[in-house]
């Protein structure tokens, strides 16, 4: 079943005579369990198709499903639970929080209000699983990128969302860092990832690599390239 | 200037537009930099405008008056005489002689008094008070005066009006008169002043009389201390001789200014120092944000100086009007007030010499933020150009909280943690909270005890609420009435101390309950008992040496003595404490005929309205126990003014500080703000964390300003009161839950509008690097 529904979006960017179509009409479908890349050169638009999915900008035109809720056109507050519950967000800067040791910044998704129940123990889980526990109380700070990078995927997992998106998740980590996040991404068993990369050999994880040409998504025939 | 491209005036001109699209382009930002100056600014003119009043006050007036520098007043005595004496002295370079006469009767129009004080002069120019307006008094016999100003004021007294003097006539006003030397009506007694050549030109009396009342001055003013001592030991066949130096009355009148003035200038300052912070970070907030842009106009070959010029003149053209219209409003709420002060202590608002202090207080309101503000940029270009353009962060200390990183990630933890990470902010922050709220409990407790004063008749020991002309007899009567709980017969007169015939003492007594319908908190002793005994105010013990257990003997208007010993102090406020009370046996067997009235006592929640209406249908109309400082009630209100006005002021400048210190918060971490929304925060979410922030400016904020005005302010203000009573400046509970409920809704406010605000910017704008 398609947890990631997307049908014709279209965004622009910048305004007047500067303006420019970033996506011209962009169709996706990503069924839970299965790993798709999206590549692109630089500035062709992958970061804002990830933003538009995650509902941190609203498209232009089309329609945005995730996990069978409607994201277009929802209120804010319900764009935020869709967030909090369904997805999970992976950044290039990783994102922690500096001020919160790594346990706390995984910790940080379940203490939002509405958050699902059984954070605490997700968390742990993840610490170890991710084997970031004899790190857990430093900093960021006083963490390597590829650790903080392991905090931020155990962050974006503990809320258990179906839908997981990363932006360039290994643009700022070394070849093995690159290895081991990119293996951590690869074995998500149950979820919907979407992995948006400008590395091709990122995109050797993945289950269905697409390409972001001219604002279009290249190669995104339904099926196509399944496992 | 030299290293800036296109300088001169045309590269001034560029700048200058550069400045003001930069403002245009943020208004948001502009406003809120103009609050803050402006803020700042009018406390600053306030603390200007009441320091300079009330600290130069004195020193004005007695310059404008040429007042004396040793003042004697001593009982009547040949003017002769007392002028031999006055000249024996050393170093005296003029003195003036006059006769003080009180209790004088004057009636102008509707208004009426039986206390006012008639200072005939003698002749000479020098006289030690200032003719502010009208003319001196003509040398020859017209019927002619001069009025003080306050009580002209007070009474509507015009210069060419008349005024009935009682034994006198109508007297022509001619000019309106200020003497430093003491207060103006009604604070004092209502002052008028004449020639006694009037006098002997209309009674033929002679020329020369007995006066009590001397000033001199010394060609030396510093040799006061020596001149006192002199005239000490050349003054013998003086009675009741009193010295007061203008040094003395100086003290005494700066020093109940000073602590106000001291609090305002603190909590002005303070104002400033916060004002200055928070701007001098929204500065460095922006500079960080404008990093590349400055990296490539400096690669381009802008001077430091210019870029930092940018900065601050992008401020100046907030901060110049924002100053302007502050300074003029801390002016305009403070000025007034404190003109009307001035002129019931008889002393001249300061005019025009206020000109340059309120400019350096403009100036400086100026100069804070725009130095806070160009400071960012000059420190940040200091480096090579190369790491601008790189977007190295200004800061080399990354904001980090200080403390090992523990509990469990919550929002109003990282709240706190947010807030803590600016050390010097959180500081200057909750010091400015905290003498904010400290002086607000202050004024409150102030403006209570001043007002309860002169409603509240049980402030003086007084717990009746009603009196009645009425015989002794009539007690058992109203005592009956419904919803009265005791009535007793109440006598008072006054009587004169008769060892030394100088202290009126006011005599209280009942028959039974004394210390039930009045009774002022024990200093020392105990409350009367036995026949010969009474309690006197300290006020009187100060003044005759009383302690319990000594001898009080006074003399009566009948002429006989009452023969008592001192039981206890008592704290009254009553006829500045010159108050003895005693039974009445012992009054009555003294004086039969003494002055009586029926003393009421209510029953509680019992309303005098209907007790009043009860007694007025037996006969005997009560009147409601007056409070003593009726007459301050004028000066009670100028003081709750200007009080008042600095605490709204102070209220403004709290909730500015909150709403920026929030506000620099969420523009600082707006990356974890973004990353908190990114994973599906509420606005509620994103009010929790900002809730943390406030909390830890507000906790401690509270915390201390409660106990500083507990345990300093309080105290401090309490000792300067007049030494005759013990005035309680605790605030209630009440007060204390209201200005901490006051503090939580600007707290509230400031996570509300702030919150509004961070969730209006889009995530990714957050998110972007
Ligand atoms: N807020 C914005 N305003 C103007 N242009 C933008 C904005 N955000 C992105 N762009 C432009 O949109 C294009 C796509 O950006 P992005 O999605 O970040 O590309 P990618 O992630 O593929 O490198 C780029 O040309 C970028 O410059
Ligand atoms: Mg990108």
């Amino acid at each position: 079943m398609a947890v990631i529904e997307a049908r014709g979006l279209v965004k622009a960017v910048g305004t007047g005579r500067a303006a420019r179509r970033v996506l011209s009409g962009v169709n996706l479908s990503v069924d839970a369990g299965e790993v798709v890349a999206v590549l692109g050169r630089s500035g062709s638009g992958k970061s804002t198709l990830l933003h538009l999915l995650g509902g941190l900008d609203p498209p232009d035109e089309g329609e945005i499903t995730i996990a069978g809720e409607r994201l277009t056109g929802a209120r804010a507050r319900a764009q935020d639970r869709i967030r909090l519950g369904h997805i999970g967000f992976v950044f290039q800067q990783f994102q922690l929080i500096d001020e919160l040791s790594g346990r706390e910044n995984v910790l940080v998704p379940t203490r939002l209000p509405g958050a699902p129940a059984g954070g605490v123990r997700r968390a742990e889980a993840l610490i170890d699983e991710l084997g970031l526990r004899a790190v857990a109380a430093h900093r960021p700070h006083e963490l390597s990128g590829g650790e903080q990078q392991r905090f931020a995927i155990a962050r974006a997992l503990v809320n258990d969302p179906e839908v997981i998106l990363a932006d360039e998740p290994t643009g700022s980590l070394d070849a093995a860092n690159g290895a081991t996040v990119l293996e951590l991404l690869a074995h998500m068993t149950g979820r919907a990832v979407l992995l948006v990369t400008h590395e091709p050999e990122a995109a050797a994880i993945a289950d269905r690599v697409l390409t972001l040409e001219d604002g279009e998504l290249v190669g995104a025939g339904a099926g196509a390239q399944r496992r | 200037m030299s290293a800036t491209p296109g300088g001169g005036s045309r590269g001034r001109r560029r700048r200058f537009g550069d400045a003001l699209r930069m403002l245009a382009r943020s208004p948001r930002r502009a406003l809120f930099t103009a609050a803050g100056v402006l803020l700042a600014a009018a406390m600053l003119s306030a603390a200007v405008v009441i320091t300079d009043g009330l600290g130069g006050g004195f020193a004005r007036a007695s310059a404008r008056a040429d007042l004396g520098d040793l003042i004697i007043r001593f009982d009547p005595e040949s003017a002769r005489t007392v002028a031999a004496k006055l000249a024996a002295l050393p170093d005296v370079s003029g003195f003036a002689l006059r006769s003080e006469i009180t209790s004088v009767g004057v009636r102008f129009g509707a208004h009426r008094s039986g206390t006012a004080v008639a200072e005939v002069l003698g002749p000479g120019r020098r006289q030690g008070f200032a003719v502010v307006a009208g003319h001196r008094l003509p040398a020859g016999g017209a019927p002619d005066v001069l009025v003080e100003t306050a009580w002209a004021q007070a009474w509507g007294i015009a210069i060419g009006d008349e005024l009935d003097v009682r034994g006198l006539g109508p007297e022509r006003v001619v000019g309106y008169a200020e003497g430093p030397d003491d207060v103006g009506y009604p604070l004092g007694a209502p002052r008028f002043y004449l020639t006694r050549a009037q006098l002997v030109a209309r009674f033929g009396i002679p020329t020369v009389g007995p006066v009590n009342f001397a000033e001199v001055w010394l060609r030396d003013p510093r040799l006061v201390d020596e001149v006192l001592v002199q005239a000490r030991d050349e003054s013998y066949g003086l009675r009741g001789l009193k010295f007061s130096t203008r040094a003395g009355v100086q003290v005494l009148i700066s020093q109940a200014a000073g602590l106000v003035i001291d609090l305002l200038v603190a909590l002005s300052v303070i104002a400033l120092v916060t004002a200055a912070v928070m701007l001098g970070a929204a500065a460095r907030a922006e500079v960080q944000r404008r990093l590349r842009s400055i990296g490539i106009r400096r690669a381009l070959g802008a001077g430091r100086w210019a870029l930092a010029a940018g900065q601050g003149l992008e401020v100046a053209l907030v901060a110049v009007p924002a100053a302007t219209v502050g300074t003029l409003a801390g002016f305009l709420a403070t000025h007034g007030a404190s003109g009307r002060l001035l002129s019931l202590l008889n002393e001249p608002a300061p005019g025009a010499g206020l000109i340059l202090p309120l400019l350096g207080s403009w100036a400086l309101s100026v100069a804070v933020p725009v130095l806070g503000a160009a400071w960012p940029a000059w420190r940040v270009t200091r480096g090579p150009v190369i790491g601008l353009l790189r977007g190295t962060d200004v800061a080399t200390s990354r904001p980090r909280f200080p403390w090992p990183a523990r509990g469990g990630g919550g929002l109003t933890g990282l709240g706190v943690r947010l807030v803590a990470a600016r050390p010097a902010r959180l500081v200057a922050t909750v010091a400015m909270l905290a003498s904010s709220t400290a002086f607000i409990l202050l004024m409150i407790a102030l403006a209570g005890t001043l007002s309860s004063l002169e409603t509240d008749p049980q402030e003086l020991g007084k717990r009746y609420e009603l009196t009645a002309a009425a015989p002794a007899a009539a007690a058992a009567r109203i005592a009956r009435l419904p919803g009265v709980a005791a009535a007793e017969p109440r006598y008072e007169l006054t009587a004169v101390d008769a060892y030394e015939l100088g202290e009126l003492v006011d005599v209280v007594a009942y028959p039974r309950q004394l210390s039930r319908f009045e009774a002022p908190p024990l200093a020392a002793g105990r409350r009367p008992h036995g026949a010969d005994q009474a309690e006197v105010g300290v006020g009187l013990a100060d003044a005759l040496g009383l302690a319990p257990g000594s001898a009080l003997l006074l003399e009566l208007p009948s002429g006989r003595q009452l023969d008592l010993r001192v039981s206890g102090t008592v704290n009254s406020l009553a006829y500045e404490g010159l108050v003895a009370y005693l039974p009445a046996a012992v009054l009555l067997r003294a004086d039969p005929a003494a002055p009586e009235q029926i003393a009421v006592l209510l029953a509680p929640r019992a309303s005098t309205a209907t007790v009043s209406a009860e007694m007025r249908r037996i006969g005997f109309p009560p009147t409601l126990t007056a409070g003593a400082v009726a007459r301050g009630a004028p000066l009670v209100a100028v003081l709750t003014t200007i009080l008042r006005a600095v605490a709204v002021l102070d209220g403004l400048v709290c909730l500015y500080a909150l709403l920026q210190a929030c506000a620099l918060t969420v523009q600082e971490r707006r990356s974890t703000v973004a990353v908190l929304r990114a994973c599906g925060a509420s606005p509620g979410a994103i009010a929790r964390l900002l809730s943390g922030a406030v909390v830890t400016l507000i906790a401690p904020a509270a915390a201390l300003g409660v106990l500083a005005e507990a345990w300093l302010l309080g105290p401090a203000l309490a000792r300067l009161a007049a030494g005759y009573a013990s005035l309680d400046l605790a605030p209630t509970r009440v007060d204390v839950l209201a200005v901490l409920a006051g503090l939580a809704l600007a707290g509230a406010i400031a996570v509300w509008a702030v919150t509004r605000r961070a969730l209006a910017e889009p995530v990714l704008a957050g998110l972007a690097r």
